[in-house]
């Protein structure tokens, strides 16, 4: 009888063996996905959807919050009943349309918190190229409404400083500790004083347990090394602390997360 | 506790905020892929054995013979065990969309939300009908009582025909989502049922209840092989060799009318997405329809090898032996045309030699034409020999027999012509006119098919025995052949689900919802393979256990059971 | 004689001789063959001759094994190799044989060459979608030679015969036939257009997307990059390149392949 199996077996194997060499030996050929689209100023606005649909979800990290979460407002469907974001967005604040409220609430997020949610968003100016930010608008406006966006919205190459937006993000300059961590967004995912979401280590007694040049590496290149227990949100921080914060700002920073004891 | 809440509430934003999941090792593409196949692989084994059981409980009741009761009842048995592994696969499924690709899934889920709550009810009437149909089956066994039974097993292939089509309709919104769909859901005006009656839903529903039957007589063959292996006894041997031929035939007689299946639903696809048909065609898996030349090519010749095998066993097929040779002939060079490849691999020098990548040649093979040609070639081929086979054992005694068999005769040699005709004729017109040319050779091997059928049934009523075939009397060789057919049906089913499904390449949903994950890339074949094998062998093998299973249960229902069960004629059976 | 006859009817020297005819008709036959009634024909590439070989071996052993006595019979020269004690000289020879002739095999096949490793094009890969051709962009899908719904094919046809002669001669020949003077200098050759599986297959819109992005524009599947075409969007406008192929379908006698448009407009019509 075991041998009628073993036969069965080796049989079987053989089948799927020679099928599987048939098909590995003939030429491999992989359909890779189509690169990214250049945005130029002859994009169509279906174009300009659909990269923005890819930034959303990807680089511009809009999802960390604004995705299932509760940290912001709703963007993808309904919202309080209001619908999703593109129908919404045209009368959010009186004598702004649709575009230019999405374009300010990117670039000045402070300025249009929502009742309910913490003044958390960063300028994405600071994340993001002009172009990008462009596409995420036509994303949104995709959802519930007419994308109004077009390929003039888009800064030149050639650089004709025709936005205000190419001028950058202006920087704070301010040296409070609180007021950096509020700024810069960190208590979006960092606890202090025993309060806050747990998706970043919290700040009460980080000088304690780690040194004061880890602090800094961390704020610097916060992938480098990630602290066990948080291993699956290893890449949420942004990078870009390095860029954004002035030398004084980061020592201040630095100096009193180490003082947490 | 709260933490803990944070924690979770936290985790699910980061699948969320990347849209997918993470899995360790060979990643999440293939742990889906695997538990999507092999789920389908068991899906199509608990359809399609219905099918059969039905069929032949029917045959038994109205031919009042208790062997096709018993072989009907055998199969139900199997099934109560392939039905919670499917349900099991099913649940790994589901529980790794929602992990891996929790974006995708909520998309789905929106959009289908009310047709996966009925899908879910329906599963739950039909595993009590299943229950019923089987625990019932001694209770309900004679008089009317026995057709209620019947009305059982219709209506348990009935629910599960409903809950495919369900799942159908889910698979086939991600080929072909009707116009206007947008990653937030259905347009103004649209409801889920538009979303489940889209362009490719139909031909794949006719698609697979077809290919459910092939795959259910399949398998039953090749549990009939193991069992005609492990045969202790001249009785077993008989019963299992006649069963092992009854699921050949279901297999092979449905497998026939499969490629106009595919045929319907290729046309489908070109006429929603002109890109989509050229990838699968002609694109980047224009190689996969060589592989799938091989295995088909395999197919047919198993199942004529089995055929022939099994003419030795029937007194009277002496007189068509001296056929088969030249049946064999037809069946290599269709299949060696059929696997001519179009663009050949070669060497630079050999290169040189053809003056190009196509041979000046062979050229003429590696076309559509030809390779039409061939196919419906090899399916008269092997019609015939299950002709021969019906025939081999009797003769006619109606008076028209030698016209009959004339005409019978006629209809083959007409539908050849037409098949090769319109074959070389492709040659020589437009490639628009040539696809056309299809359906009239595929019209004409099915009249043929049907015609000869309607006759030969007329033919045989009535018809004297040149003695009983000798089930039981089959070398082993037969029973390995049913095995190469069961491989390789289900190793055929994987291929296709790769190109069913690859042909979406980077997209979830086509051109509505794109995959952004780290396995967008469609893979190579080799690769493609490699996984389906996987698949093939998880099946297999726990095929293989549930086989097991049912034989512990038969023998502890044997032993249970006061006396001797009656024994079945070793020469029962006229057919 | 008798003894031959006795020979040729049993199985396994039949099988033995059939393989030596499939090898023959694969590796020389086709080659010679055809020739010979008119038709062209040249050597068959060794990864053909093997896929044409393992068929025929599965069809030689079907031929053996599906009729028991004959099966019986095939077994027995072998059998009686591997037992018979008078055979012992040549049980031992081909105990040393066969080891000898896989390892020289697998050395043969794994050992360094100068030839090029093998490789394979699509000749046809999928086309895009859409391209863009000196900044306008082309949807492909659909898409008809212009030209011909203005002046006549014959203006055309002369304007893409100054076309051709002036840049496409030197590769793809007098006679359409890829036998240029240049030709033999490339791998992959040029195409014959009079060849009935290159432009009669195709699309004007494929044809128009193959001319104006070459070798360059080929898609991944056309790897390996080393088409010698140019990206003729560079050199020629868009009315030449359409012009150069109705010159092509004109003088090859190939219809363009058709979209699938009648067929749409009427399904459209019910819905």
């Amino acid at each position: 009888m075991w041998a009628t199996n073993l036969k069965v077996l080796a049989l079987a194997l053989a089948v799927v063996g020679f099928y599987t060499v048939v098909a590995n030996i003939i030429p491999q050929l992989e359909s890779e996905v189509p690169e990214a689209l250049a945005l130029g100023d002859d994009v169509t606005p279906e174009q300009l959807v659909v990269a923005g649909e890819r930034v959303f979800n990807g680089a511009g990290q809009c999802t960390t919050c604004h995705g299932l979460g509760t940290r912001a407002p709703n963007l993808l469907t309904a919202h309080a009943g209001e619908g999703a974001i593109g129908a919404r967005c045209g009368d959010r604040v009186a004598g702004q349309d649709c575009k230019a409220y999405l374009y300010a609430s990117l670039t000045d997020p402070g300025a249009f918190v929502v009742a309910g949610f913490g003044n958390i968003m960063l300028d994405v100016r600071r994340q993001l190229p002009e172009d990008q930010i462009w596409a995420i608008i036509a994303f949104l406006q995709s959802l519930g409404g007419d994308v109004t966006v077009t390929g003039a919205d888009l800064p030149t190459e050639a650089g004709g400083a025709a936005t205000p937006a190419a001028a950058g993000p202006a920087r704070s300059t301010t040296t409070d500790p609180m007021a950096l961590l509020q700024e810069n967004a960190c208590l979006g995912c960092h606890a202090i004083d025993g309060a806050g979401p747990p998706i970043g280590p919290s700040f009460d007694g980080i000088g304690g347990r780690i040194s004061t040049d880890r602090i800094r590496s961390g704020i610097l290149d916060p992938d480098a090394e990630i602290a066990g227990g948080f291993e699956q949100f290893a890449g949420m921080m942004p990078k870009q602390f390095g860029d954004q914060l002035s030398a004084a700002q980061l020592e201040t920073l630095v100096q009193f997360l180490a003082g947490r004891r | 506790m709260p933490d803990v809440l944070a924690l979770v509430q936290a985790a699910a934003d980061t699948a969320a905020a990347s849209g997918y999941g993470r899995f360790p090792g060979p990643g999440a593409r293939v742990a889906v892929w695997i538990a999507a196949q092999v789920h389908l692989m068991f899906a199509a084994f608990v359809l399609g054995v219905p099918m059969f059981a039905v069929i032949t409980e029917l045959i038994g009741i109205v031919g009042k013979d208790t062997k096709y009761d018993k072989l009907s009842k055998e199969f139900t048995r199997l099934l109560v065990f392939a039905y919670s592994a499917t349900a099991l696969w099913g649940a790994v499924l589901v529980f790794f969309l929602t992990t891996l690709y929790p974006q995708f899934w909520n998309h789905m889920a929106r959009i289908f939300g009310p047709s996966m709550w009925l899908y879910v009810g329906l599963f739950f009437v039909e595993s009590f009908t299943l229950y019923l149909y089987y625990y019932g089956w001694e209770r309900w066994n004679a008089g009317r009582a026995k057709w209620g039974h019947w009305g059982l097993g219709i209506m348990l292939n009935v629910w599960g025909t409903i809950v495919m089509f369900i799942a159908n309709g889910w698979l086939t919104y991600m080929m072909s989502p009707p116009e206007g769909v947008t990653v937030a859901g259905l347009p103004e005006g649209m409801t889920t049922w538009n979303a489940i009656a889209n362009a490719t839903w139909i031909p794949i529903n006719i698609h697979r209840m077809i290919a459910n039957a092939v795959f259910g007589g399949a398998i039953v063959a090749a549990y009939a092989a193991y069992r005609f292996l492990a045969a202790k006894t001249d009785e077993e041997r008989a019963h299992y060799d006649w069963m092992g031929y009854v699921g050949n035939f279901i297999a092979i007689s449905t497998f026939i009318v499969l490629p106009f299946a595919g045929y319907y639903l290729g046309r489908e696809i070109y006429e929603y997405n002109q890109q989509m048909g050229i990838t699968m065609m002609g694109g980047f898996m224009s190689w996969l329809w060589i592989v799938q030349a091989v295995l088909i090519g395999v197919l047919f010749l198993a199942a004529n090898y089995y055929l022939w095998l099994g003419m030795g066993r029937i007194p009277g097929a002496e007189r068509f032996t001296p056929y088969t040779k030249w049946m064999l002939l037809v069946l290599i060079i269709g299949w060696i045309v059929w696997a001519t490849p179009h663009t050949m691999i070669a060497s630079r020098e050999e290169l040189m030699a053809m003056g190009g990548s196509h041979h000046p040649f062979l050229n003429v093979l590696g076309v559509m034409s030809a390779k039409n040609t061939a196919v419906n070639i090899m399916i008269l081929t092997t019609f015939l020999s299950f002709l021969l086979y019906r025939r081999a054992n009797k003769r006619p005694t109606v008076s028209w027999a030698k016209a009959g068999t004339m005409v019978q005769a006629a209809m083959f040699v007409l539908s050849t012509g037409v098949v090769i005709f319109y074959g070389i004729y492709g040659y020589f017109v437009a490639a628009l006119v040539r696809i056309g040319f299809s359906v009239y050779q595929v019209g004409a091997v099915l009249a043929c098919i049907i015609g000869v059928t309607v006759i030969d049934i007329a033919l045989v009523r009535g018809a004297e025995s040149r003695g009983a075939i000798q089930w039981g009397r089959m070398p082993e060789r037969a029973q390995y052949a049913l095995f190469v057919l069961a491989v390789t049906f289900t190793w055929l089913m994987g291929l296709m689900g790769f190109a069913r499904s690859g042909i979406r390449q980077h997209w979830h949903v086509w051109e509505v919802m794109q995959d952004t994950s780290e396995f967008a890339a469609t893979p190579a074949l080799g690769y493609a393979a490699n996984v389906i094998s996987v698949c093939v062998l998880i099946f297999l093998g726990l095929v293989a256990f549930i086989f097991w299973l049912g034989g512990l249960a038969e023998s502890a229902m044997a032993k249970s059971v006061a006396g001797p069960t009656a024994p079945i004629p070793a020469t029962a059976g006229g057919e | 004689m008798p003894k031959l006859r006795e020979i040729l009817g049993h199985p396994f020297w039949q099988a033995v001789a059939l393989l030596v005819a499939a090898y023959l008709l694969f590796k020389w036959g086709i080659a010679v063959l055809p020739p010979l009634v008119g038709f062209p024909s040249a050597p068959v590439p060794q990864s053909v001759v093997l896929q044409y070989m393992l068929t025929a071996l599965v069809g030689i052993l079907i031929y053996v094994s599906y009729n028991e006595a004959r099966w019986r019979r095939f077994k027995e020269p072998i059998n009686a190799t591997l037992v018979d004690a008078n055979k012992r000289w040549l049980r031992a020879t081909l105990l040393v044989l066969v080891p000898a002739l896989v390892g020289f095999v697998a050395y043969d096949q794994s050992r360094p060459k100068v030839s090029a490793p093998l490789q394979l094009r699509s000749i046809h890969p999928a086309p895009p979608g859409q391209i863009t051709v000196r900044g306008r962009t082309i949807r492909l899908a659909g898409l008809e030679n212009p030209l011909r719904s203005r002046g006549t094919i014959e203006e055309h046809s002369r304007e893409g015969r100054r076309v051709y002669y002036q840049n496409c001669l030197p590769c793809h020949g007098d006679l359409l036939d890829g036998k240029g003077h240049f030709a033999h200098g490339f791998s992959p050759t040029p195409l014959a257009f009079d060849d009935a599986g290159t432009i009669a297959q195709l699309t004007e819109s494929f044809v128009f997307w193959r001319i104006a992005k070459g070798g360059p524009g080929l898609p991944r599947e056309g790897a390996p990059w080393n088409s010698a075409m140019p990206a003729w969007e560079d050199f020629l406008t868009e009315d030449e390149i359409w012009s150069v192929i109705i010159f092509l379908y004109e003088q090859s006698g190939w219809e363009p392949r058709r979209w699938e448009v009648e067929e749409r407009a009427e399904g459209a019509g019910h819905e």
